[in-house]
């Protein structure tokens, strides 16, 4: 029984996410505290279930044979965590931001509730638990998106609905399947067996389904246009998450899937791995290119995250272990680097009203801290050595030589390069022109914006954080391969 | 008992004779003779079928005593008393409930004359349905066709007068055929008297001589009857017929009229031609086709009507179809649902033309449908007289045409190569039913802002009598209808 | 329990609807009154049948020869009488609040009542003959409701209505005719009754049969292509269109199909042939047919009637596997879809009750007004969409697992085309959501002033329907373990 507690952290945001909505008379400042409360609360309770590896809960059967089942192990307890810190920092940099939108409590209430959501997600034991707290997720995350009540951002937030729904029914689909052929749904490290016989190609088509399926959240092509519609017109810390967290459950969904289901056996060699990789490394040129020519600030980071995404998705594909390395120390720094650059562009936004690139000349004179914090973030993002980006974008690279697949050991690398460059291309001209807009610019309109504390503190605190990825990366590397020693 | 071999007889004789005696009568009188006659028919032929039913015979009654192959004889099986008994019923409640209507609509120095029309009407039927000569069969058919046809006319309009002429047209046509028929009959045979024919037809049959001549008999016959009896193609008549002229002599030509010649093609089937030797002919397969034909022709014909009774008649088009079929399915037990069906038709469309008239009266006479709207509030008991009629036609379980439906498609599996078109023509004639029958049903009870008159069953007691039976004996061969087919099937294999 | 009993569950509502219509009452209290207790003594009686399964059939009359009137309660009769009985006494009393504001409740509350009696006449029907009877029977009686309004929609729905059923009923008689010349008896056995002694070589004969049986019933049921007539009697007053054509209408004629297929042709006989190809893709068909035009459709019932529509050929689309499992997705979309379907209608009869509006683009904002009502119709377009934790994902895994299971390709594209219609279901259930309650910033509120929430004998219904929503979603192991055994061919 002792083992339930490690359901609280599950179901104390949505408790605290639901008491919000319906609270109505609740002073700004109180609220406020409470959700700082109540995320801090949160980190420190993820942070006590690391030591509680291996604990499991199986809660009730939601029908004949579908537990609703929890487990912790490392893989979760890492996004766990990444998603913990990272929702409290974005949540802090939210109380000043949302000054200027209307409905806070509203927002509050269910930036809360995914939180709960997302920890559930983490820890899900089996594909069942799994498959329901991401329709959850997909429906709580939904009033985030279209918070602002504009028409665009309703109609993006109908967008987002109908792919994720879409995305998950894709999975449901080879999900209906696993249950009849495999042993059993939980996840396994090296996956489960499956009694295939002849219907090979049958689950084969199926773990394409639900890897199309689960790319939908990450953004992988072709179904990855609601991305770019949903994360621009959200609240910017709304929008970090979302780029930064809620995609990365999309890669979850898929390690889990592979690794966790069907095995990397099953699926080497077949036209499901090569159609996985060439997807992956369409987006992620597609995403580069379309970033290098969008104007709007929060739409090009939108496309960053398309691309960068599929740079981990790439390196799951490859099916090795370098490569595995490579993503998963990629979704920690994305993770935070992605965040980070919402918030900069949000605070942006926030102090300027200005959301478009060209708009930015000289912004680095007016709000030093942001743009420094934007720059050392994009440092980063870019590879550039000798931070973070550098060491994961070789990891990828390596797994992919190493991997001896035709064409694509070669091929992956080369993109991903190319990619670089084009993250370069559509990253840096923004630090320069906010610090050096040129002789034509009227200097004498320039006026100290530097936001608030609570809006600096947490992209400082990202920012290290990035940096912190980097230099770090080798303990992190170890803890990585900790979980590959399991398969 | 020797005296109850004299009922058939009786029951023809009384019917001419009080016709005959009308003639002179006053008017009040003649109605009283004629409700007499057909009570004392009625009870004859009771006992009649009870007597038959005892003792398992069948009863021949020489006329005038002349023996075979000679003289003239009736002969009574089960079917025939029961036929007989079943059309005296619907006879009198046909009068009975359209009495009221009669007093208006024809002249009053006509009114005996009606009785005397109706008189021999009846002694024709009870002719045909009795006798086993056939060109006294002729003579009857030939009484029947003046008869009717001075029905259709004595309204005296010139729509009536029309119809008269166009029915005379097509009855005569048919007649002429039937007696050319039968003259080439009594050539190639010699023989007059039914049961005599049909052996010697089987014998030709068997030798094969006279093989076309006996297909063209055959042809004959049949045609000629068909042609009386409204199949398609030949049915243009009905619409008007029926629907112009009075409430009973609608009533009682669609359901009574063309049953006789029915019957009469059926007796010569199985005791002039023979069963087997018409199936062989092939013109069976004809009749069965005609038959599809009429059960969608009359429907669709009657979708586009706006007159309730001509709708009416037209439904009596597809309903002869459904006989028709069954005919032309050519097994007994198909033959057993067509007989069922005469008589379930002729208590469901009696009891729809007496239904109709209650709705027309309290719409200010108008038999149009927009007028009709909402009449079955105003006019309670001919309102759920219709409906239950329609409930009928359409062919749901509890009501007679279910039954018939059941029987008819019972038939058809039976059949290897006629069984498709006959079920799924069955089952589009039931839709085209539903579609102009019900649209009526929801019409008349549609309620209006307009009032309307308003009748209700304390002013018509004895209509509303009518109606009641009517439902009852509906009902009745709905829900007890195995003692009667079972009578049918032994009075068919009596029959022959 | 004698089997009498059953007489009384069927009879004791149309005799009080008759009484409903014929005495004349005080007040529209009395009338109330009255009637709901007929219809609540009627569903205790039923449940009480229910839980002491009287074993034996109970013949009333003897029509011809092989034609009996009978009774019998067998396990998928109980399922369909259970269902049935318990949503009428809700739905009764939602409908007295809704038929305030209509006119002569009088005849509406007589012909709602007859209907009860009838429905559970079909699901308590002994063998073939007596079904027959009471489908048509319950066409007839439907029809005055459908009418009610009397507006020339109404009139014109009725006649399309009429039409369709009786026409279809006339093509399921053929299938009648067959079972009844081709099988043993008429009874309802598990597994069918069909004479293989019989059949000889008209085997093919048989299937083409079948199919036209299942199409003629299957109008009742709405599949394509005559399907036509359950939008256009969106016409109907709400609480007709919801509980009897999505529920008691349409469920009978899926409850008819299910009794021709497993218990009269019998699932063996039908497995594997071109018969089960073609109802297979007709019942796909109309999944994604149904869900599709959904989404077209702007007029609120008429969005939920089609729907239906596609809902139903999901049950369908069970019940073609023919196979056990198939039968128990059947059965188990039938109960729940009845329970989210009700409470969709609901809402949207409370919403049309109260503020007139029938239109889905003139919901905006209506969310602030009436939380509880668009709350609980969230709740059901979420079920219907088939989200964990709510019951439609729970009878569409079944339905899955079944088809599945069953090794059939068609039937793995039927679970693509449940998928196909479950993202369109979320396409036409959510705009609704999102407009009453996120109706976006330039939304002037002022336009639903004076909008209450729906009154509590409306609002009781609602929550009562959620909460089973709710529970079966999460707790369904009773229910399903007992439709698992019925389906197998156990009591």
């Amino acid at each position: 029984m002792t083992e339930a507690f490690i359901l609280i952290p599950v179901v104390l945001p949505i408790v605290a996410g639901l008491l919000l909505e319906f609270i109505r008379k609740l002073n700004k400042k109180t609220m406020n505290l409470c959700v700082v409360a109540v995320l801090a609360i949160e980190a420190v309770l993820v942070f006590m279930n690391m030591g509680k590896i291996g604990a499991e809960v199986e809660l009730f059967e939601l029908t004949d044979n579908l537990p609703i089942y929890f487990k912790i192990d490392n893989l979760g307890i890492m996004f766990a965590i990444l998603m913990v810190v990272i929702w409290l920092l974005a949540g802090i940099f939210s109380f000043e931001y949302m000054k200027h939108e209307d409905n806070e409590r509203r927002y509050q209430g269910f930036y809360l509730m995914v939180l709960g959501v997302l920890i559930g997600l983490d820890f899900a034991g089996n594909l069942v638990t799994f498959y329901m707290f991401y329709e959850m997720m997909t429906i709580t995350a939904f009033p985030l998106v279209i918070h602002t009540g504009k028409k665009e951002a309703t109609m993006a937030g109908l967008k987002y609905l109908y792919y994720s729904l879409g995305g998950a029914y894709f999975a449901l689909f080879g999900f209906y399947f696993v249950f009849k052929y495999a042993d059993s749904l939980t996840f396994t490290p090296g996956g489960v067996g499956i009694n295939a016989g002849s219907h090979e190609t049958l689950l084969l088509i199926c773990a394409l389904f639900m890897i199309i399926g689960f790319g939908v959240k990450a953004g992988m092509f072709p179904l990855h246009a609601w991305l770019t519609s949903a994360h621009p017109v959200a609240p910017a810390p709304a929008s970090a998450v979302l780029s930064g967290i809620i995609v990365k459950t999309g890669i979850l969904g898929t390690i889990r899937v592979i690794y966790y289901i069907f095995g990397t056996k099953f699926i080497r060699g077949t036209f499901v791995q090569t159609v996985w990789m060439s997807l992956a490394l369409l987006t992620v040129l597609m995403g580069s290119t379309m970033a290098y020519k969008e104007k709007l600030l929060k739409k090009r980071l939108a496309y960053s995250t398309v691309s960068q995404i599929s740079y981990i998705m790439f390196g799951l594909s490859l099916l090795n272990e370098t490569a595995f390395e490579g993503s998963l120390l990629h979704v920690l720094m994305h993770g935070f680097t992605k965040c980070g650059l919402f918030l900069a562009a949000g605070a942006i936004i926030y102090k300027t009203g200005k959301t478009k690139v060209d708009e930015l000349r000289g912004i680095g004179k007016e709000m030093p801290i942001v743009i420094w914090c934007f720059t050392i973030l994009s440092i980063t993002l870019i590879g550039i050595p000798p931070t973070g980006g550098l060491v994961s974008k070789w990891y990828l690279c390596m797994g992919a030589l190493k991997s001896g697949i035709a064409v694509f050991d070669i091929l992956g690398p080369v993109i991903l390069i190319v990619s670089a460059l084009l993250t370069a291309g559509y990253l840096l001209p923004i630090t320069i022109q906010g610090f050096f807009p040129g002789d034509d610019y009227d200097y004498s309109g320039l006026e100290h914006k530097e936001p608030a504390k609570t809006m600096t503190i947490p992209l400082i605190v990202l920012t290290a954080g990035a940096i912190g990825v980097g230099l770090f990366s080798t303990p992190i590397i170890t803890y990585i391969e900790t979980i590959l020693a399991t398969f | 008992m020797d005296f109850i071999c004299n009922f058939p007889f009786f029951s023809i004789m009384i019917s001419m004779f009080s016709g005959i005696v009308s003639a002179v009568l006053s008017r009040k009188a003649a109605k009283w003779l004629n409700l007499i006659s057909i009570w004392v028919i009625w009870f004859l032929s009771a006992v009649l079928l009870y007597y038959i039913f005892g003792t398992g015979e069948i009863i021949v009654y020489k006329m005038g005593h002349f023996p075979a192959p000679w003289g003239n004889e009736i002969r009574a099986g089960l079917l025939e008393a029961g036929l007989a008994l079943f059309f005296c019923s619907i006879m009198l409640l046909s009068m009975t409930g359209g009495r009221k209507k009669l007093m208006g609509e024809v002249v009053e120095e006509k009114h005996n004359l009606y009785y005397i029309l109706v008189d021999l009407m009846l002694a024709s039927l009870l002719a045909l349905i009795y006798t086993n000569d056939l060109f006294t069969a002729y003579v009857f058919v030939e009484i029947n066709t003046i008869s009717a046809c001075g029905l259709i006319m004595i309204r005296q309009n010139g729509r009536t007068i029309e119809a008269a002429v166009r029915y005379m047209i097509m009855s005569l046509l048919g007649s002429g055929l039937l007696l050319m028929g039968i003259c080439m009959l009594y050539d190639i045979t010699g023989h007059l008297l039914m049961s005599n024919i049909r052996d010697a037809v089987s014998s030709i049959y068997s030798a094969g001589t006279y093989p076309v001549p006996l297909t063209v008999t055959i042809i004959l016959l049949t045609c000629g009857l068909a042609m009386k009896s409204a199949l398609f193609p030949f049915h243009t008549w009905v619409a008007d017929a029926y629907g112009y002229s009075t409430v009973s002599s609608a009533a009682i030509l669609s359901s009574l009229v063309s049953k006789g010649y029915i019957i009469l093609l059926i007796k010569i089937i199985y005791r002039v031609i023979g069963f087997e030797v018409y199936r062989a002919s092939h013109i069976i397969d004809v009749v069965f086709v005609f038959g599809l034909a009429g059960m969608i022709m009359g429907s669709i014909s009657a979708i586009r009507e706006n007159d309730i009774r001509r709708m009416i008649a037209y439904s009596s088009v597809a309903q002869i179809g459904y006989i028709y079929m069954g005919i032309g399915l050519g097994t007994r037990y198909a033959m057993i649902a067509s007989i069922f069906h005469i008589l379930s038709h002729a208590a469901t469309k009696s009891m729809l033309f007496i239904g109709a008239i209650g709705l027309t009266d309290v719409s200010k006479g108008s038999r149009h449908f927009e007028e009709l709207t909402g009449s079955g509030y105003r006019h309670k008991i001919a309102g759920i007289t219709f409906a239950v009629g329609s409930l009928s036609m359409v062919g749901i379980p509890l009501f007679s045409g279910f039954i018939s439906k059941l029987l008819f498609a019972q038939a058809a599996v039976l059949n290897t190569r006629k069984m498709l078109p006959a079920l799924i023509v069955l089952a589009i004639s039931t839709i085209l039913n539903a579609i102009y029958f019900m649209k009526t049903v929801i019409r008349i009870y549609t309620p209006t802002e307009e009032e309307g008159e308003r009748i209700t069953m304390k002013q018509e007691k004895v209509y509303a009598l009518t109606c009641i039976c009517f439902i009852a004996l509906n009902i009745f061969i709905g829900m007890c209808s195995q003692p009667i087919v079972d009578w049918i099937g032994a009075g068919i294999d009596m029959f022959a | 329990m004698n089997s009498y009993v059953l007489l009384i569950a069927i009879f004791l509502p149309i005799l009080g609807g008759i009484l409903t219509g014929v005495i004349p009452f005080k007040g529209r209290t009395t009338r109330n009154i009255f009637v709901e207790t007929v219809v609540i003594i009627t569903s205790i009686i039923m449940w009480a049948i229910i839980l002491n399964k009287p074993q034996d059939s109970i013949e009333v009359l003897k029509f011809t020869g092989d034609l009996v009137f009978a009774f019998k309660m067998d396990g998928l009769g109980m399922i369909f009488a259970g269902l049935i009985s318990s949503l009428w006494p809700l739905a009764t009393l939602y409908s007295f609040e809704y038929m305030e504001k209509e006119e002569r409740e009088g005849s509406f509350f007589m012909f709602y009542t007859i209907t009860y009696g009838v429905t559970l006449g079909i699901s308590l029907s002994g063998n073939l003959m007596t079904m027959y009877l009471f489908y048509e029977m319950l066409t007839i009686v439907t029809v005055p409701l459908v009418l009610h309004t009397l507006t020339r929609e109404a009139i014109l729905a009725s006649r399309t209505y009429l039409y369709y059923s009786l026409g279809g009923a006339a093509f399921g008689f053929i299938g009648f005719i067959f079972v009844l010349v081709y099988g043993t008896s008429l009874d309802f056995v598990y597994g069918g009754v069909l004479d293989p002694g019989k059949i000889g070589d008209r085997g093919n004969v048989l299937l083409l049969i079948y199919v036209l049986a299942f199409l003629g019933f299957g109008v009742k049921a709405a599949i394509c292509p005559f399907n036509k007539w359950l939008p256009q009697a969106g016409v109907a007053p709400t609480p007709v269109t919801a509980l009897l054509h999505a529920v008691a209408v349409v469920k009978s004629g899926a409850f008819a199909i299910m009794r021709i297929t497993y218990y009269s042709f019998g699932p063996d006989f039908l497995r594997g042939t071109w018969a089960q190809y073609t109802v297979m893709a007709i019942a796909i068909f109309t999944i994604i047919y149904g869900s599709a035009r959904a989404l077209k459709e702007t007029h609120f019932k008429r969005r939920l009637a089609y729907s239906t529509i596609g809902n139903l050929s999901y049950i369908l689309f069970g019940v073609t596997i023919m196979t056990p499992l198939g039968l128990f997705g059947a059965l188990c979309h039938m109960v729940f879809h009845a329970v989210m379907k009700i409470a969709s209608f609901f809402c949207a009869g409370a919403v049309i009750s109260k503020t007139e509006r029938t239109y889905v683009f003139e919901l905006n904002g209506l969310g602030k007004h009436m939380p509880m009502t668009f709350g609980i119709f969230t709740i059901s377009g979420l079920a219907l969409m088939g989200v964990p934790g709510l019951c439609g994902f729970v009878s569409k895994w079944y339905l899955a697992e079944a088809a599945v299971a069953s090794e059939n390709v068609l039937a793995y594209v039927g679970i693509g085309a449940l998928l196909i219609s479950a993202i369109l279901t979320a396409v036409y259930t959510m705009t609704i959501s999102v407009r009453a309650f996120f109706p976006g910033k330039d939304f002037d509120d002022s336009v639903n002033s004076g909008v209450k929430e729906a009154g509590v004998r409306m609002l009781l219904p609602l929550c009562i329907f959620a909460v089973c929503i709710i529970v079966f979603g999460v707790y369904s192991k009773p229910l399903t373990d007992l439709l698992l055994s019925v389906a197998m061919g156990g009591m």
